[in-house]
């Protein structure tokens, strides 16, 4: 009578000594001679085969539960975040502004839960982070999948490559999943973590869930429908620090201007010649797909790309920085740009510690800890600071190149958008070189 | 492997092909070694600007970062400056944020403060600031473990391996099928042999493939290469996800080789609880040989590669060993049931008792017996011991009601040996030819000769010499078929005497 349920490899794998009763996604294995599904169905099946009246020997999760306990006072749209979450069988996303405090709305979670809980990050300073606000609150060993570290614990941070590989060798040992910015999830291989995980309970959080490639009804399959949004708007004033856009237009030299023209006139010359407007997406793929092949595709395409360092790396673009530089010395100063070279240019010439993919775990720690606690009052970072990271009471922040996506373009604003201390507004200056492509992508976002 | 963006693969005809090196690449694998080794000494950026100059010369920019790569990962790249780099940064910013730079002399009163707190040059402070940087780095060695003739056959297996990160299922077919399954079963795949047209092939997919088509599996695929191409003769068919369009590729033995000689994989078992039986069991000294991973077995729809068998020594005969983790009652009696009707073959399986109902099962079939924690030798040999019983009574049932052997002398069990009989089944035959003395058969004309030969009073040696030299090598059965017995003087030997008393012939 008894059905049994065991997790293997990021399947469920099922087997009764009666026939089953319809089960979902659930399917012959020829290979192994028994029925499988994959390990997002659990909660699912474990439904119907209650509704079925089935007794079940569920050997699916090996955890224990844990005692946690968080001294936060959530906001009100917090507790509403977390009460739909619940109602809403503890499947689903919230989705909040940043600087909202949705790592708020994922500790009340996992405390109410007291299940061992794995929380899924996009990057190394969302996992350090996660790991230290979680460690302070919880007061027990926090695990880590990234960063060069690959340690277990009943709670685990992990980064978003991490769990993909590992999904299917720790499944079992997590009941709760969180997926921070769990728009990731809707790029093809980030599912696999949430589709080989059989957690039953999973809370997704965002500032912005619904993505152009319509990839967010993914999400909604895998972790749960939209459950509770609010805009900033809303929370604008109240919780949210109040700040200004300034665009700044930055004009080419002489000589990088003539430089600039010729590579440009390069690449459209080759865009006439092959008959490509570059209108679509598509046919920029066509462009790329040649350039594998054909010589003069690939120069085009190389003339295209020193196009565009000129134009990011314009000279009288640290000539501005090095004026607001020289205004904001009282201010607590955030410069990002999606040039690592470029970030490494400028960290020498005004002696701003910078952040990139090539800072190492333990340098990258001591300067986001050098700049929570006063030491520095300024960084530079390459575009892994994108997202969520929590960089308290910075006020003015500057972006050095667009690259016209708008998540990125709101997300890099909501860096500036903790509440201050002073109350003062908070200022994002947008540098752009005047009359080139990239001028017409700051347009495009406005 | 490859970095994905250096994969080369041609598409005609809608297939999907690697773009393999050959003799004609020499060349430009020879230029490659050369810049390597002549750039030893300097910035990792100069190489990369003069490997870039390559590239805008030769016909195909991603064989050249290819090749490349391959030989970055033989160079030595360290770290040159005057001052540690994080240090002299940490100085450095500290001292910015004390005058607060913007401006270029607000820049070189920062580094002299620095320079100051370090005891040395604000010059030295400056250049270390970013000497850790890779571009900054300096090749320090260069010793390949390849000239240009392995380094091209190298550069084909990471290419069809950089080919298979993108695979969704393989079909292989190989010369050395068991190491393929070893290695399949290492990397956590799951396969299925499928008998086609060509012979069998065994069919690789991972627990996920089930559900959608996913290449999770191509960097386990990739891997799984190596043991392939390790192989004399194979074949191996990909299903590729090409950007969602579904590709065939077919790799062979003519296209991959293994270069240099590669550790083989260790004998790798699945579970602890297989290698410790295998241990145990070897060290008893049964009438059966225990082999790893036999020949695959068909089961119905399906195929199965048992873990182990057993051979018996005395005859043709082999029982397979399956050491089940996860089953089921229905489970175990299908897989049983089947092996039996459709391969009439003997299977033994162990299953393990928390993961299943053990009673029922045992209860079913001798052929099951239950283990937890580990699998006792003894249950299996009870097991193989009934597979002898009834070896034995099937082997006497056959032998023929006389047996006339062509020696004059035989020893019984060399007679069972050839008969593929143990030597009791041999009490039921007549030896018409023969008489049966212990363990041997003597015929009566060497019986009577042996009568002329020994006479009374002879010591028992010299009488021991006359049978062997028969060969007789079991004596006091003869001797005493022949009338005698040994009078023995102490321990050092003894003469024979009539066994009717002692009187003088």
């Amino acid at each position: 009578m008894t059905v049994r349920l065991r997790y293997d490899d990021g399947t469920i794998r099922i087997d009764a000594d009666e026939p089953l009763p319809p089960l979902p996604g659930v399917t012959d294995d020829e290979r192994t001679g028994d029925v499988r599904a994959a390990a997002f169905r659990y909660a699912a099946i474990r439904r119907a085969l209650e509704v079925a009246g089935r007794s079940v020997d569920d050997a699916v999760l090996a955890t224990e539960p844990l005692a946690l306990s968080t001294a936060y006072d959530l906001r009100p749209y917090q507790r509403e975040a977390l009460d739909a979450w619940t109602d809403a069988d503890r499947r689903g996303v919230v989705e909040l502004p940043t600087g909202a405090g949705k790592t708020v709305v994922a500790i009340a979670a996992m405390a109410d839960r007291d299940r061992p809980t794995l929380v899924v990050v996009p990057t190394i300073d969302l996992l350090e982070q996660w790991r230290s606000e979680l460690e302070r609150e919880f007061d027990v060993p926090i695990g880590q999948f990234g960063g060069g570290q690959q340690r277990r614990e009943p709670i685990t941070v992990s980064t978003y490559d991490s769990a993909y590989l590992k999904a299917d060798d720790v499944g079992e040992s997590f009941g709760l999943v969180v997926f921070d910015e769990v728009h990731h999830l809707g790029g093809e291989g980030y599912r696999d973590i949430a589709r080989l995980l059989p957690a039953p309970e999973r809370l997704g959080l965002t500032a912005t869930f619904e993505r152009p490639d319509g990839e967010h009804r993914a999400i909604e399959e895998l972790v749960g429908p939209l459950v509770y949004a609010v805009d900033v708007d809303s929370l604008a004033g109240d919780h949210l620090a109040p700040y200004d856009v300034r665009r700044l237009e930055v004009d080419l030299t002489d000589d990088e201007r003539e430089r600039y023209e010729r590579q440009q006139g390069v690449f459209v010359e080759y865009l006439r010649e092959s008959g490509l407007t570059l209108t679509s997406g598509s046919d920029y793929r066509k462009l790329v797909k040649r350039s594998g092949r054909d010589p003069r595709a690939r120069e085009a395409l190389l003339a295209k790309q020193r196009a565009r360092e000129i134009m990011m790396n314009a000279e009288r673009k640290r000539d501005v920085l090095e004026g607001l530089l020289d205004r904001h010395r009282e201010d607590r100063v955030i410069v990002f740009t999606a040039h690592t070279d470029l970030v490494y240019d400028l960290s020498e010439r005004f002696l701003i510690p910078a952040i990139t993919s090539e800072t190492g775990a333990a340098e990258r720690r001591e300067i986001l800890e050098r700049f929570r606690d006063g030491t520095y009052s300024r960084v530079i970072a390459a575009n892994v600071l994108d997202e969520g990271i929590d960089v308290p009471d910075a006020n003015v922040a500057v972006v050095l190149s667009g690259s016209g996506s708008e998540r990125e373009f709101t997300q890099r604003v909501g860096r500036v958008l903790r509440p201050k201390a002073d109350g003062g507004r908070a200022t994002v200056y947008e540098l752009v070189t005047a009359d080139t492509a990239e001028e017409r992508v700051a347009d495009r976002r406005r | 492997m490859l970095r994905k963006d250096h994969l080369r693969v041609s598409r005609a005809g809608g297939g999907y092909a690697p773009r393999f090196v050959d003799d004609a690449d020499r060349p430009l694998a020879e230029r490659l070694l050369e810049t390597f080794r002549s750039h030893v000494g300097d910035r990792h950026g100069d190489l990369r600007t003069r490997l870039d100059e390559l590239e805008a010369d030769a016909d195909d920019f991603k064989l050249v970062r290819g090749l490349a790569s391959l030989l970055e990962r033989e160079a030595t790249f360290e770290t040159r400056s005057p001052l540690p780099p994080q240090r002299a940064r940490r100085k450095a910013f500290e001292a910015a944020e004390t005058v607060g730079v913007a401006t270029d002399s607000e820049r070189e009163r920062a580094l002299e403060i620095a320079a100051d707190g370090l005891g040395v040059e604000p010059a030295a402070v400056a250049e270390s600031l970013y000497a850790d940087r890779e571009d900054e780095q300096v090749l320090v060695e260069f010793e390949p473990r390849w000239d240009a003739g392995p380094l091209l056959e190298q550069y084909n297996l990471s290419l069809a391996q950089t080919a298979l990160f993108d695979a969704t299922e393989v079909r292989v077919r190989s010369a050395d099928p068991k190491r393929l399954v070893t290695a399949t079963k290492r990397l956590g795949l799951l396969y299925e042999l499928e008998r086609t047209d060509a012979g069998r092939e065994l069919v690789v997919t991972g627990p996920d493939a089930l559900f959608r088509r996913t290449r999770r599996y191509g960097t386990a695929f990739a891997r799984l290469l190596r043991s392939v191409a390790a192989a004399p003769e194979w074949r191996l068919t990909a299903t590729i996800d090409d950007r969602g369009t579904e590709r065939t590729m077919t790799l062979t033995d003519a296209d991959v080789t293994v270069p240099g000689v590669e550790p083989l994989a260790e004998p790798a078992f699945d579970s602890g609880v297989e290698a410790d039986f295998a241990g145990r069991f070897r060290s008893l000294d049964l009438d059966w040989t225990l082999v790893r991973e036999p020949e695959p077995l068909e089961t119905g729809t399906s195929v199965m590669i048992p873990d182990f068998a057993f051979e018996y020594d005395h005859a043709d005969f082999r029982v397979f060993f399956e050491v089940m983790g996860f089953w089921t009652p229905e489970y175990v009696a299908k897989k049983l049931s089947q092996l039996e009707s459709v391969e009439s073959v003997d299977l033994l399986v162990a299953v393990d008792e928390s993961l299943g109902v053990g009673e029922e099962i045992a209860a079913a079939d001798h052929r099951v017996v239950t283990y937890s924690g580990s699998v006792r030798v003894k249950d299996v040999v009870d097991v193989l011991r009934e597979y002898e019983t009834e070896l034995l009574a099937d082997a006497a049932a056959d032998l023929p009601e006389a047996i006339r052997p062509d020696e004059d002398v035989i020893e019984l069990e060399t007679l069972a040996d050839r008969h593929g009989v143990g030597v009791d089944a041999l009490s039921k035959p007549t030896f018409p030819d023969h008489e049966r003395l212990g363990g041997t058969l003597v015929r009566p004309t060497v019986l009577a000769d042996l009568e002329d030969r020994l006479e009374p009073g002879t010591s028992l040696e010299a009488a021991e010499d006359v049978l062997r030299s028969v060969g007789i090598t079991e004596t006091s059965p003869v001797l005493s078929r022949l009338g005698y017995r040994t009078e023995w003087n102490g321990l050092s030997g003894g003469t024979i005497r009539r066994l009717d008393g002692d009187e003088a012939s």
